[in-house]
């Protein structure tokens, strides 16, 4: 097992590497940076100056060493519309999306791993079909509508929640409805289609034999190894949560970094964006490894591989 | 002569389809007795597993079963949870596939120990140790050890007896084995078979082994059931089926066996022509007719049960061919 997690971390420092590579180019295929950084109408004296203060004078490869350098030591830069610290900006605001996916996870994974067990052990019937129903409408609906629907309800009607700012738990609450529902249906569906093959595997069918409790032979034998793939999609849906919810963020006014994205990509502000594509990158790798890690220890048989 | 173990009457298993209703099990009766050893004989789609897992109350949703007895030691099985409080405790089972019959995702101890420690309880450990004796028993070395182990870690003939270990943790009374020795080489094979007439003359246990392979079952057998399109062909002790076959259909399948010193080098085995017929509908007559040298017109009529003593046939001819 250590040395499966050993090999795993090698693999995700590789590609770790690989992506900063590929975030320091973004900034340098966005054109001059001393010429953008000098502003309009900026004299070549000025800008040679500004290509000298900021060492982008010398060689590409010691220039992405020493960015690397810095951005190791937490260092990203200055933003060019804040005017203020890239890390800063962004870990201002990772707290609100890492709170909004995270809440937006747990709904999902609490709606659609009981419904898809229920979808499974009852497939084919009225059941499966009423699940069926309600996972499609959460892939149907756009999050948005639901989103202006819930605030409709719960904030305007009954004043249950507050429709928007960041200020309490409460505020999270219908963003992370929205979005848990959103993500639902990819959860439940595999749910359901992992649990309908570990239902008919002949393991099953020898814990059944021995006479177990058909709740054992559920939630033991068949979830555990219908879970497999849900680790892996969790990561995916966590990564995708964390850069994507831009919507749902600027309907509820919630300051995050899908907000920060779209405003850095609208203003043009390089480093920025930078640092929150490297740090998104970099939470795809350590999320991919974390569920590497889980899937071993749910599977015995990767842990060989 | 005492009360059978399991007695069987008039057992049916129907399997609702979209083309109609599959009658996989049409009727078959049969008894076991506590120790000996019974041999459901039949080519695939004959039934014969149906069986087993209609005995053990564990058929597909779309399958039902009906009977007019079934019972185990006494008590009704055909009555609501019957089947399933005895499952596991007082008959187990096992399968063909040692490969997939164990759950990937934990150890061979666990496995081992939670149907004891549900049906019998007591505490972990002594379920522990009852567990490495059984792994023991069934010649499987360094036993503490392979209990930490996970299935992939152990080769096909090793898992069929971990999966043996595992059905008798109970101390069941019947043991069905479905074609539990299919999927293994012929060394290993040879390994299983002795391990359980071993077993069972130790812990007098019956089982009801099925095969398709009646060389097999000649070397274990003490009483055989040929089936035959869901159907009971032929029934009799193992001497009566192979000495005096009655059945064309059991005179095919012996035919079938390649006999050391007999059969030729390089000689064709015996083959028997045609296809199963359809499991769907009625049947009137005898099923195998389309396929028997010696079918006549009669034969498409419903056909009597012949025999004497243990010894018993369904065909309208009087004695064997």
């Amino acid at each position: 097992m250590l040395i499966y997690i050993l090999k795993r971390l090698g693999l995700a420092l590789i590609v770790a590497l690989t992506v900063s590579v590929i975030a320091f180019a973004l900034l340098r295929a966005s054109g001059d940076i001393a010429t953008a950084l000098a502003g309009e109408g900026a004299t070549p004296e000025s800008i040679a100056v500004i290509r000298q203060t900021y060492g982008l004078d010398r060689p590409i490869p010691v220039q992405y060493l020493s960015w690397l350098w810095d951005v190791a030591r937490g260092d990203f830069g200055q933003s060019y519309f804040f005017r203020t610290d890239v890390a800063g900006l962004i870990f201002g605001k990772i707290g609100n999306t890492l709170i909004l996916g995270a809440a937006s996870l747990a709904i999902a994974l609490a709606l659609s791993i009981p419904l898809g067990v229920l979808a499974a052990i009852y497939s084919g019937s009225i059941i499966d079909r009423a699940v069926t129903m309600f996972s499609l409408m959460g892939q149907a609906l756009p999050s948005f509508f639901l989103a202006l629907a819930l605030i409709m309800v719960f904030a305007i009607n009954l004043r249950m929640f507050p429709a928007s700012g960041a200020d309490s738990w409460r505020n999270f609450v219908l963003p992370a409805l929205t979005l848990g529902y959103y993500i639902t249906p990819p959860f439940m569906r595999l749910v359901r289609a992992g649990m309908i093959d570990a239902l008919n595997t002949d393991y099953v069918r020898t814990a059944r034999a021995k006479g177990l409790p058909a709740r054992r032979v559920v939630f033991k034998h068949a979830l555990r190894n219908a879970l497999v793939p849900v680790v892996g999609l969790v990561a995916v849906q966590l990564g995708l949560l964390m850069g994507g919810s831009v919507v749902v963020e600027s309907i509820f006014a919630l300051d995050g970094l899908g907000y920060l994205a779209y405003q850095s990509i609208s203003y043009r502000d390089f480093p920025v964006l930078q640092g929150v594509v490297l740090l998104l990158s970099l939470a795809y790798v350590v999320l991919t490894l974390l569920s590497d890690i889980i899937n071993a220890w749910l599977d015995p048989r990767l842990r060989a591989a | 002569m005492t009360a059978p173990l399991l007695s069987v009457r008039d057992l049916r298993v129907d399997l609702k389809t979209r083309i109609g209703t599959l009658h996989a099990v049409r009727g078959i009766s049969f008894d076991v007795a506590r120790g000996e050893t019974l041999c459901i004989v039949g080519e695939s789609g004959c039934g014969k597993s149906m069986t087993s897992l209609a005995l053990m109350d564990l058929l597909p949703r779309v399958a039902k079963r009906s009977a007019s007895g079934l019972t185990f030691d006494g008590q009704d099985m055909m009555r609501p949870r019957v089947a399933e409080k005895l499952r596991g405790r007082r008959m187990a089972m096992i399968f063909q596939e040692p490969m997939t019959a164990l759950n990937p995702a934990f150890t061979i101890g666990d496995q081992m120990v939670e149907a004891y420690l549900f049906h019998v309880g007591g505490s972990r450990a002594a379920a522990v140790d009852r567990a490495a004796q059984m792994l023991e028993k069934v010649g499987i070395g360094s036993a503490r050890s392979r209990l930490g182990q996970y299935p992939h870690q152990l080769s096909g003939g090793l898992r069929q007896r971990v999966m043996i270990a595992m059905a008798l943790m109970t101390e069941p009374e019947l043991l069905i084995a479905d074609e539990p020795t299919t999927a293994l080489d012929v060394t290993i094979q040879a390994q299983i078979l002795r391990l359980l007439k071993d077993l069972q003359r130790e812990l007098g246990l019956a089982i009801i082994f099925i095969t398709h392979d009646l060389g097999l079952v000649s070397r274990i057998a003490d009483r055989v059931v040929v089936m035959y399109a869901g159907a009971v062909v032929e029934e009799g002790s193992a001497a009566e089926i192979f000495e005096a076959p009655a059945h064309p259909y059991t005179c095919a399948l012996i035919d079938c066996i390649p006999q050391p010193g007999k059969t030729e080098r390089g000689a064709h085995l015996g083959t028997i022509p045609g296809v199963v017929p359809s499991l769907i509908g009625r049947q009137e007559g005898c099923a195998f007719r389309d396929r028997c040298a010696l079918s006549e017109a009669v034969c498409a009529r419903p056909v009597p049960v012949r025999g004497h003593g243990s010894h018993h046939w369904a065909c309208i001819r009087e004695v064997a061919a």
